[in-house]
């Protein structure tokens, strides 16, 4: 049987964002050239942390979800070459809610996806690294490393 | 460096970061949560009204549409809960209970989603079962096809609120406490448990059913597993919904079991795990050889998905999903309707079928 729910899944997603959502952060489906929705893309934008060094920052996320969503987790990626212990050079956010053998669970919603994600922006988890430049500076350069956080998130300014 | 496709990073102090809600989800069950911000008996895979409500009995129960479940079920290994990741082997009957009580809590919007399953349905040309009986009234079939259900339930419900010698406030309640009784001590349901059947008990009552093997009284289905854990979304419901009465009920269960000096619930169930349940032999089977699983094809009786070992076809059952029995349930009884709404009889012949086997799909 296939016939996936992933469409009517996304629908409600979106209902229930537009009722609620955390402060800061925007999540809507992508629009088309010809102004059709495309619920299966979605366009984010996390906001940093008050308090931590990605501070100020407003960072473009965008999830790509599969027709087999909710079983399947989306692909969630910032932009290419983002810095960030635990994000591939080509922008995918590893974390082990978005592994579908870990930590995947149908029942996370979009909600729970990305502020785990915004708590991860300041809690890299340094035992699984994803990309080089982030994770050497991280364990040997703090100093450096803080500095990089803080003029990515001067690259990110909120978009008024 | 982890592969992209490796498994991916676990920041140590991620679950103490999350959100609250986030943590109160595996606990309350995605369904109600905060009842301001969720409806009651939302399902947490499609995030519609429950439709045709499983619970996932055999450990956590947790709840999900019949299709949502069904569709999540992995083909060749156990499936996990969409809520808790446990794992299960069973695929659960529809909670008649549940069902029963949607259509009167919320008779139109079950309607909208009756409509909506059955195109899906109608397009895959594979049904979920289409006749439900009440629960506990043996001669009184309830036919949900096409137009006529919810109308019929309309016009019952002022019948039975003129009958019924309750209480004013009992009249406006569009649910009434005989609908959400227990199946053994026939009161309103204390931490009620579903059992892989369906049917549901007072956690309480289940000590009753013990017999070696949990075995349901209403059915007479074998509960694989362990005792079942509460289903909260609904316990929560019914301390709401009823709290006078639930008050009682709760009152009335913890003086037993003060003079029974014995405990009904979780602890109960540990005790019950060291006689060695067939389940448990079942899960020291060894998880890695999947020679003998046959690939997508579920026990119509006991819902076991996928089936290990011999597996039984129908030669006789026309519909696209086919008939199919594990070889615990061909030996035992096959009298049950298909779970897909097949048309299976006792007088169908059966034969055993290797098709979809593992072993020889792989050679």
């Amino acid at each position: 049987m296939s016939g996936g729910i992933a469409r009517g899944r996304l629908a409600e997603e979106r209902k229930a964002w537009r009722k609620n959502h955390p402060h800061g952060f925007v999540a809507k489906p992508e629009t088309m050239a010809d102004g059709t929705v495309n619920l299966m893309i979605w366009h984010c934008t996390i906001p940093g942390k008050q308090g931590t060094d990605w501070e100020g920052g407003c960072f473009p996320l965008t999830l790509h979800f599969s027709e087999d969503y909710p079983s399947k987790p989306p692909k969630c990626k910032f932009p290419q070459g983002f810095f960030h212990p635990n994000v591939y050079p080509s922008g995918t956010v590893c974390l082990s809610i978005l592994n579908e053998d870990s930590g995947w669970r149908p029942a996370i919603t979009v909600k729970q996806i990305l502020v785990g994600i915004q708590d991860l922006l300041d809690q890299p988890n340094p035992a699984d690294p994803a990309q080089t430049d982030g994770y050497h500076l991280f364990i040997q350069d703090p100093t450096e490393y803080k500095r990089r956080v803080r003029l990515q998130a001067k690259q990110y300014p909120p978009i008024v | 460096m982890a592969s992209e496709d490796g498994t991916c990073g676990h920041p140590p102090g991620h679950a103490a970061a999350a959100p609250p809600d986030w943590n109160a989800a595996p606990a309350a069950g995605a369904g109600c949560g905060d009842p301001e911000e969720d409806p009651w008996f939302q399902c947490c895979v499609c995030l519609e009204l429950l439709y045709k409500p499983v619970v996932i009995g055999k450990t956590c129960g947790h709840m999900s549409c019949f299709w949502c479940v069904h569709k999540a079920m992995h083909f060749i290994r156990e499936s996990h809960c969409a809520v808790c990741r446990q794992a299960y082997k069973h695929f659960p009957s529809i909670c008649q209970l549940l069902h029963h009580l949607l259509i009167k809590l919320e008779p139109v919007e079950y309607k909208r989603r009756e409509k909506e399953v059955l195109e899906d349905e109608k397009r895959v040309d594979t049904y979920s079962p289409q006749i439900i009986e009440f629960l506990n009234s043996k001669n009184n079939n309830y036919e949900i096809d096409g137009e006529n259900k919810p109308e019929e339930s309309k016009r019952q419900s002022p019948e039975e609120s003129s009958s019924d010698g309750n209480t004013v406030s009992e009249h406006l309640k569009k649910v009434k406490l005989e609908d959400v009784s227990c199946a053994l001590c026939k009161e309103l349901l204390y931490r009620p448990a579903v059992l892989n059947c369906g049917h549901v008990y007072c956690m309480s009552c289940l000590p009753s059913l013990d017999d070696g093997t949990l075995k349901c009284q209403v059915c007479g289905s074998v509960h694989p597993g362990n005792f079942p854990n509460v289903c909260l979304d609904l316990d929560h419901f019914l301390e709401e919904y009823f709290s006078a009465e639930y008050e009682l009920r709760r009152e009335k269960v913890q003086l037993m079991k003060g003079e029974t000096n014995r405990e009904g619930s979780s602890s109960g169930t540990s005790c019950k795990d060291g006689r060695g349940r067939p389940s448990n032999k079942e899960n020291c089977a060894g998880q890695d050889n999947l020679s003998d699983v046959h690939i997508g094809v579920g026990c119509d009786s006991c819902g076991v998905f996928p089936i290990r070992g011999k597996r039984y076809k129908c030669k006789d059952c026309t519909e696209l999903i086919g008939f199919d029995l594990c070889e615990a349930c061909y030996n035992t009884k096959s009298k049950l309707p298909g779970r897909f709404n097949q048309q299976h009889t006792p007088d169908h012949r059966m034969e055993l079928d290797d098709s979809l086997l593992v072993s020889s799909v792989g050679s």
